[in-house]
């Protein structure tokens, strides 16, 4: 059993796709593939692969990571091209590789945003504002039910700019095993405590990381 | 551009990837490069539309021409209707992601009388007027729709320009061929329908005109424009070579068919006096086994499905199902995909068959009894006896199954009480079997479900001239059945009985019900196949308003003698026919399937002889 780590991006028509679709989307990805793919034993065999970490309905992404498992020994890049010739328009295979990192490595994720606003520059400096405050509190929707968290300590702002009536916005958020913050916290913050109206044009996942700020691979 | 507007709201709604096409296996093409552009609507949701088989077909067809392209559409659920009318995002097809109103033809494939309004609330999400003679005579837009509700179009005939009787294989493409030369030549929409009407299996309402008599019932009809008196359907003679699908769209979102098809036969040999399909899909037709397993290897590859069923009325009928059913559990099994055979039937449920059976799947068993009584399943020509019933329930219960779906009808004709209950000794016979049995599956009880539905009188069967019970007699024989069952190990179902009276009121109807439909929807009326939606007042005051009777169609016999309103439609099975079978029922004669004894239907004549060798 070889254990591969591939590396894809999800954007345009794609980014519809829940991540429950996603995964029986994948299921069938394989099959077309017609590569030797390592089925699960038991009763009910199946092809055994697994995304990272999920996405939320509506991103577009360039770093979402799916292990799967061969039977077979292939190239890299024949796997890469036998899974990008059968996937849905939006979704395209970047990297096939062995997996470096486990998976519990796993500890942010940056996101690129796009918020969209009548008044950009009001936006500019209400964003600023939310940022350098000395909590940004939200609530935050768990199963136990609704908790309030302190996104401050968290967040990892590492640009904001304004084009035209956008404002572009990047950002390092926890991810992974442990703490998982999403990006729209940080916006339904800005909304509540600023005041400010907005659009989320796009949000963009580009980068998953571990600890230390290196790439997960 | 429309697709920054649907994208806006898309993530404000239910199961968003239903609107945004991207599908594997969807087909996308260079709009410069075509010449005819073909919407494909099913009127109801995707997940329901997706899973129809027919419009996977066409759909295919259309698009292996270079220059046309068909494109698919569906009813937006009701959240995202909402958001499409306040933010004028008007209908479009999942492909382009343009409006329909772009597009060449928009046809609809009418499977289901309570699909109607949507229909009218689609036009309308498409901006499109509704009515045929308020869309302006310029050649675009041709409305038209085909599927086994236009063997009788009379209550839609004021919204389409055309309809498309029988099977759309090659129909649809001489079609889309005639209205090209059209297009080109700079004809008007009445030149080409003009002409289309010359095409068999073609039906242009229009030129078709009805006159009534004072009691209601049609006098007379007349044609216009030079058009054939009768018009006939469409049949694909060589049903082994037709053109098959080798892709399907695979959808994102779970649909309620998520699998692949592949088509085994069409027609059917059994001749059940209530069944409608039996009768507008003959000749019975099959295709070989070769083709059957080539064309289920193609869709599992092409698709990735792991799921695959056979589709036909009756899948047991075929005449090599064992060695077909043989080869293609060698290749499921081998490929880890799963084999679901719907539509077997009780009298030829061998028990090597149910062995293969028992090697793909473990779901439940269902069995179409019909009947309670052996004489209403004479009545009905439902050719199955209690003793097969038996067997077959004996043998799934030997093989493990503790639970057992049986089917009836209620509200047949000559029905009695002693019939209704007759359902429910039936059922607590197969109870008493379960118990009589040793080696029955260990520490389960048995669980029989009795799922009844009324008996609706459909156009092109023998019981066509059938009046339904009244809604009170419904309901009556209902209690019957309820206060007869006396234990729970028996579970009873039913549908609405208002359903089903729609449902005979728009499947005999005539043009006089388009203004009820009309009104009907103008109050409120969609998805009216679905319970939570169907909204009973709001049809009776449409009908009440247009001073249509629901009882004249409903309930009334409609005589041997009378002009029948889809009396110029030919389906190849003769009128002549529907009243001698009508009559052996009175008797409860049976008649033998198609392939023991031809019955003389009329329908060999359109394929040049016999339907079987």
């Amino acid at each position: 059993m070889i254990k591969l780590r591939a590396v894809f991006e999800k954007s345009g028509r794609a980014k519809y796709i829940s991540h429950l679709d996603l995964n029986r989307c994948m299921l069938r990805v394989f099959r077309r593939s017609k590569l030797p793919v390592w089925y699960t034993e038991g009763f009910n065999p199946h092809p055994y692969f697994s995304f990272a970490l999920a996405l939320s309905l509506g991103f577009d992404s360039k770093c979402e990571i799916l292990d799967f498992s061969l039977n077979e020994e292939l190239p890299f890049d024949e796997v890469r091209g036998r899974l990008n010739d059968v996937l849905p328009e939006g979704m395209r295979i970047l990297s096939v590789s062995e997996p470096k990192m486990k998976i519990t490595e796993i500890a942010k994720a940056e996101y690129s945003i796009v918020l969209s606003s009548e008044n950009a520059e009001e936006l500019l400096d209400k964003i600023s504002l939310l940022i350098d405050s000395s909590e940004i509190l939200v609530e935050k929707k768990t199963k136990k039910g609704v908790k309030t968290i302190d996104l401050k300590p968290f967040i990892e702002i590492l640009n904001i700019e304004k084009d035209n009536d956008k404002v572009l916005l990047q950002m390092r958020l926890p991810a992974g095993t442990q703490t998982n913050y999403n990006p729209t916290l940080f916006l339904e913050a800005l909304k509540n405590t600023e005041n400010a109206a907005f659009e989320a044009e796009n949000i963009c996942r580009t980068g998953i990381l571990c600890e230390n700020n290196d790439i997960f691979l | 551009m429309l697709r920054n507007k649907i994208e806006k709201f898309l993530l404000s709604v239910q199961k968003p990837s239903r609107y945004i096409g991207g599908e594997a296996g969807s087909i996308v093409k260079d709009k410069s490069k075509i010449d005819v552009r073909f919407a494909f609507c099913f009127p109801d949701t995707y997940d329901i539309g997706m899973s129809h088989l027919g419009m996977k077909i066409l759909y295919s067809l259309i698009n292996e021409r270079e220059n046309y392209w068909c494109e698919r559409v569906f009813a937006p659920a009701e959240d995202f209707e909402a958001i499409m009318r306040e933010n004028d995002i008007p209908l479009y097809g999942l492909e382009s992601l343009e409006p329909i109103t772009d597009f060449d033809f928009i046809g609809f494939t009418m499977q289901y009388e309570l699909s109607y309004t949507n229909v009218l609330n689609m036009l309308d999400l498409a901006h499109i007027p509704v009515f045929a003679r308020d869309r302006g005579g310029e050649l675009s837009q041709i409305i038209v729709a085909g599927g086994p509700c236009v063997c009788n179009p009379e209550p839609l005939a004021d919204f389409f320009d055309l309809f498309i009787l029988g099977e759309g294989e090659e129909v649809n493409l001489e079609l889309m061929d005639l209205y090209l030369r059209h297009k080109k030549s700079g004809s008007t929409k009445h030149e080409f329908l003009k002409d289309a009407a010359q095409i068999q299996g073609i039906y242009v309402p229009m030129f078709y005109h009805f006159h009534y008599g004072e009691n209601g019932i049609i006098e007379s009809m007349e044609t216009s424009d030079g058009v054939p008196e009768i018009v006939h359907k469409r049949i694909i003679k060589d049903f082994d070579k037709v053109y098959y699908p080798d892709n399907f769209v695979v959808p994102f979102t779970e649909i309620v068919h998520d699998r692949a098809s592949v088509e085994v036969l069409r027609g059917c040999i059994r001749g059940c006096r209530f069944c409608q399909a039996g009768f507008i899909y003959r000749p019975f037709r099959e295709k070989t086994t070769d083709t059957v397993c080539r064309e289920t290897q193609a869709l599992c590859e092409n698709t990735g499905y792991d799921e695959v069923s056979l589709a036909s009325l009756s899948t047991s009928d075929h005449s090599e199902i064992d060695t077909m059913l043989t080869r293609l559990i060698d290749y499921t099994e081998g490929e880890h995909i799963n084999l679901s055979l719907p539509s077997m039937r009780v009298d030829n449920f061998s028990e090597s068959l149910l062995e293969k059976i028992k090697r793909v799947r473990k779901s439940g068993l269902t069995f179409a009894a019909e009947g309670g009584t052996q004489r209403l399943r004479d009545v009905m020509n439902k050719n199955v006896t209690e003793e097969e019933i038996m067997n077959t329930c004996r043998i799934a219960f030997q093989g493990g199954y503790s639970n057992v779906k049986l089917y009836f009808m209620m509200g047949l004709p000559t029905e009695t009480d002693e019939d209704i209950v007759g359902i429910a000794e039936l059922a607590q016979r197969v109870v008493d079997l379960y118990y009589s049995i040793e080696n029955r599956p260990k520490g389960r009880g048995v669980q029989v479900s009795v799922s009844t539905a009324t008996f609706v009188p459909k156009p092109f069967t023998p019981f066509e001239f059938e009046p339904q019970d009244t809604r009170a007699e419904i309901e009556r024989k209902q209690k019957l059945l309820v206060d007869s069952i006396k234990t729970k190990k028996i579970k009873v179902s039913w549908h609405d009985p208002n359903v089903s009276i729609l449902e005979a009121v728009l499947a005999k109807g005539d043009r006089r019900l388009c203004e009820v439909i009309y009104t009907a929807w103008r109050k409120g009326c969609k998805f009216d196949s679905w319970s939570e939606y169907y909204k009973f007042d709001l049809w009776q005051e449409a009908f009440a308003e247009c001073g249509v009777d629901m009882a004249f169609y409903a309930n009334r016999r409609f005589e041997y003698d009378e002009i029948l309103p889809w009396d110029h439609l030919d389906y190849y099975v003769s009128k002549e026919f529907f009243i001698r079978e009508n009559k052996k029922a009175r008797q409860a004669e049976t008649t033998q399937n198609c392939r023991l004894k031809c019955a003389g239907c009329g329908v060999s004549k359109c394929i040049g002889g016999k339907c079987f060798d």
